[in-house]
């Protein structure tokens, strides 16, 4: 047994296609990305190396650090509206039981199964000052005039408001399985003692869901980093740069623009955070688990 | 008294369930709704129309001219792909790294579990170049690796965790009888995952069916472009033309929409156990 778990030329051969995946899927294009931002690549033709003028250049860019920015909105958008609402209708429908509670869940995710490219050009139409659902409802409660849903001042709103409804039920069925798994007897202990369902609540669900909520949280901030589909589509980072992500902004660099190199050092920037910001949450989340 | 009480929890719990089901839903019943009516009924002031005359004809229109079979029929083949090389790739390293002994089996699984931190957008533009140097741009293979890639720390993340949950003692009968690594891990090990085969693959479709960003970066023709496409390419003679632009929004979710409601028990199942342990 000890000798066939352990021949060479097997265990290579299984993990060989997987580790080929990994170098020409993601290793090699991080590589690629290193070196051409110490370039001044246009995309076309000779690059010369310029040694670390791109991260120079990067660390003054005032658009990059409205990007992070807007990424910091956005989690927070997320930590604070999209996520408390979550937990407590998964709370809610937790309650329900029979047909109408697999019903409910299967309406809030709806949304989620559905192309950004359909979700991104809807909400286009649904913003649209002229014959836009959202102003039309607006009306329907009595406010006249119109709103310019993606203005300077308020597009990252907007922005916002579509990823909470698009990411509503994602969250949702997370924390809806962290409840299920929670066991009766507490819900007994608290019913005896006569707690309301608020307080049974606060006092019984939230903290024992805190595992599952350190994820979603992680979750949230991450995908506030990583945001691009949805807004490369809906305002494409505009009105000037007030809804620009860090991704759509290297994109436009590169392509737009013809800075490749550039584009390649706000990549690998970027990586870099992405790296941080994941391995310093889950750090920060586990020494709180041992303490 | 406390009976009372009790009822008029029922109710505000309906009321708030509700409330938040109308906001999921009405953008999409607001879409399907005018998709059937003519451009002019858009600039009614209601909140719905009931229209006129239910236009049938603009679902035509965007079948034929959002290219719809050609893009769907991409997206299937891709997906499927995409999907079976994950799992398989997926087990096959797995079970090297959790099973077997070898040296180096803890940083590779390691490694490999980490590309789940990269941001896929930072690689658009290396994997631009490197695709265009090997001749890759407008092939299938612009689309398959880096969705395979991207989707490989994941589905390897979940089967390590699956595999370890299988008792060893199978495996030490199975070499008692002479059965060989190989069949060990195909005829043993993968029929015993199914279940975590079936999240592997949900969690593979959910994150790549949907993706336009590196099939419009990578592709150039529409030979191999997909489902999205049939949004993204469709202006031009309908650009005013807004029921025939709202049809194609509505066709193009319909193929995720309707297989989601059907499966919806084992999707829902999936991505919970995916999303708890990822």
């Amino acid at each position: 047994m000890k000798k066939l778990y352990s021949n060479k030329l097997v265990i290579f051969s299984l993990v060989l296609p997987g580790v080929l995946v990994f170098v020409f899927g993601v290793l090699s294009p991080i590589c690629l990305s290193v070196y051409y931002g110490f370039t001044d690549s246009t995309g076309m033709g000779e690059a010369h190396l310029i040694g670390l003028r791109n991260y120079m250049d990067l660390f003054h860019d005032r658009v990059f650090g409205r990007s992070l920015k807007n990424s910091l909105f956005l989690a927070i958008g997320f930590i604070c509206i999209q996520h408390p609402l979550a937990i407590l209708v998964a709370a809610v429908l937790d309650k329900l039981q029979g047909k109408a509670e697999g019903f409910f869940r299967c309406i809030y995710f709806i949304p989620n199964v559905i192309s950004v490219a359909v979700i991104a050009y809807l909400w286009k139409f649904i913003y649209n000052p002229d014959f836009g659902l959202l102003n039309h409802v607006l009306q329907a409660f009595g406010y006249q005039g119109q709103i310019n849903w993606l203005s300077q001042e308020n597009a990252i709103w907007s922005v916002l408001i579509v990823l909470i409804w698009h990411g509503f039920g994602w969250g949702m069925l997370i924390y809806y399985t962290g409840i299920k798994n929670i066991d009766p007897i507490f819900y007994e202990a608290a019913s005896i003692d006569g707690a309301s369902w608020w307080t049974t609540f606060l006092r019984v669900t939230v903290p024992l869901m805190k595992p599952v909520i350190q994820i979603n949280v992680t979750m949230a901030v991450i995908s506030a980093l990583k945001q691009m589909e949805t807004v490369y589509l809906l305002t494409n980072g505009g009105p000037s740069n007030s809804t620009q992500f860090a991704a759509n902004y290297l994109y436009q660099q590169a392509f737009k623009a013809f800075k490749y190199g550039y584009g390649n050092a706000i990549g690998v920037v970027f990586v870099i955070i992405c790296v941080l910001a994941t391995v310093g949450l889950n750090r920060i989340f586990r020494e709180q688990q041992d303490v | 008294m406390k009976k009372n009480n009790r009822n008029i929890a029922k109710v505000f719990m309906w009321i708030v369930l509700l409330i938040v089901a109308v906001i999921q839903l009405f953008p999409l019943i607001w879409l399907v709704d005018f998709s059937l009516g003519s451009s002019n009924e858009m600039f009614t002031n209601g909140l719905l129309i009931i229209p006129e005359k239910i236009r049938w004809d603009n679902y035509g229109k965007a079948f034929v001219d959002g290219n719809f079979l050609h893009y769907f029929r991409n997206s299937v083949l891709i997906n499927t792909l995409a999907v079976v090389l994950v799992v398989i790739i997926s087990i096959m390293a797995a079970f090297a790294c959790q099973r077997m002994k070898w040296k180096m089996s803890g940083l590779v699984s390691t490694v490999l579990v980490m590309g789940m931190m990269i941001p896929i957008h930072a690689t658009l533009l290396p994997n631009y170049k490197i695709y265009h140097m090997l001749h890759l741009t407008d092939t299938i293979w612009a689309l398959l690796i880096p969705y395979a890639a991207f989707s490989l720390p994941q589905g390897m993340f979940l089967m390590t965790g699956f595999i370890q949950s299988i008792p060893m003692e199978l495996e030490e009968a199975a070499v008692v009888d002479g059965c060989g690594i190989y069949r060990i891990v195909f005829q043993i090990i993968t029929p015993l995952l199914r279940p975590s085969i079936a999240t592997v693959a949900i969690m593979t479709f959910l994150n790549n069916w949907n993706e336009f960003m590196m099939a419009s970066t990578y592709l150039s023709s529409p030979k191999w472009k997909t489902l999205p496409f049939s949004v993204l390419e469709f202006t031009g003679e309908y650009s005013s033309n807004y029921a025939v632009q709202f049809a194609v929004m509505a066709l193009t979710a319909a193929p995720a929409v309707i297989v989601y409601i059907i499966l919806n028990k084992h999707i829902t199942k999936g991505v919970a156990m995916g999303a708890v342990k990822g």
